[in-house]
């Protein structure tokens, strides 16, 4: 029960520092890598999230919280995810013509966005180097994903296939 | 009950769930909710003025966007249904294929097919952090961004607790680009 709790705070703490689903991946990790889950179980949940339809941020906040604690994990993780963006919003709505002039706010979130962008950045090459392939496959599995990525090839297929060539080369 | 306003309910706990099984993440939607609600259940101005505010306040956009458009639509039982259609369909497939996945955890197929993982997901993250970074510096690059990010990877680098570094951030911000009007 003690760690059901834990759960949802983090969720509402994550929900309340990122502007946008996939921006949560980099403060998620640091708040549940080694602490809830492992590594593995980590990568496992963000490829599955962007593979499967619908919101990534949810499904990733969902793994994790079933991997914790099954399915009352599950939707422990998905309460603490929602929570914080639906009472902003049925707040927004009520004071929605005072809230428009507060720019303070767009400001804060303006600030916000590139810090997000560089823990991110740190986060991808954590999980790169926890990985465990940092040989010349990881390193041709990684930069190729990249550019197929720039190239607009949907993230879903580069994930699985990537998946799949460890299948061949690196079990 | 109201006849044509829990018409409109229903229209909408449709369209979301229609929106959240096609597309592949939060951000793949607004393009496609953006066909599905336009001059149907709210104006494009509306549309657009939903996309701002999703951008702009924390938390998961995909979701803000559905409960924008489900409150122009149908009020707050209209946030809720907008809510519950877009919950649903990632809910259902995630937990099953946890399920499922937590069977395989020791086979060793699925250690290999994380290690493969691993690259590409590293390489989407930084995808992705490239976009958002893009997105937040709009047409020209901005040297305040720059200098926040700079700082922000210096707080990182000497392991400040993230969101103090994302809170710091934020009040940068507030103090940088100050009161601007929009």
């Amino acid at each position: 029960m003690d760690h059901l709790l834990q759960l949802f705070l983090i969720f509402i703490k994550v929900n309340l520092l990122s502007t946008s689903g996939p921006a949560s991946v980099g403060l998620l990790y640091h708040e549940v890598v080694g602490s809830y889950v492992t590594e593995a179980q980590f990568v496992q949940a963000v490829g599955l999230s962007s593979v499967l339809p619908g919101s990534d941020a949810l499904q990733l906040a969902m793994y994790i919280g079933y991997a914790v604690g099954g399915i009352p994990g599950g939707l422990v993780a998905l309460a603490g995810s929602i929570l914080p963006p639906t009472l902003i919003i049925l707040g927004v709505t009520m004071v929605l013509h005072r809230l428009r002039r507060e720019a303070w706010l767009s400001s804060f979130v303006e600030g916000l966005a590139p810090a997000i962008s560089v823990l991110m950045l740190f986060t991808a090459w954590k999980i790169f180097e926890k990985g465990g392939s940092t040989g010349w496959e990881g390193w041709t599995i990684g930069i190729v994903s990249l550019a197929a990525m720039f190239l607009n090839a949907p993230a879903r297929i580069v994930v699985v296939v990537a998946g799949i060539l460890g299948v061949y080369f690196l079990s | 009950m109201n006849h044509t306003k829990f018409a409109v309910w229903l229209q909408l706990l449709q369209m979301f769930l229609k929106v959240n099984i096609l597309s592949p993440s939060g951000p793949a939607s607004v393009g496609f909710l953006y066909e599905e609600s336009v001059g149907k259940i709210m104006t494009e101005e509306q549309f657009v003025e939903a996309v701002g505010f999703s951008n702009v306040l924390p938390g998961s956009e995909a979701l803000k966007l559905a409960m924008f458009v489900g409150y122009a639509a149908g009020g707050i039982p209209g946030v809720m249904s907008a809510l519950l259609g877009a919950i649903l369909p990632p809910t259902v497939l995630m937990l099953l294929v946890s399920a499922v996945l937590q069977q395989f955890q020791h086979e060793n197929w699925l250690a290999g097919f994380v290690a493969g993982m691993s690259p590409a997901v590293a390489a989407l993250i930084v995808f992705v952090s490239w976009e958002l970074f893009r997105v937040s510096s709009r047409q020209k690059i901005d040297r305040r961004v720059i200098f926040i990010a700079l700082l922000s990877a210096f707080a990182f680098w000497a392991e400040i607790p993230s969101p103090f570094v994302l809170l710091g951030a934020g009040i940068l911000g507030v103090i940088l680009f100050g009161r601007r009007s929009y």
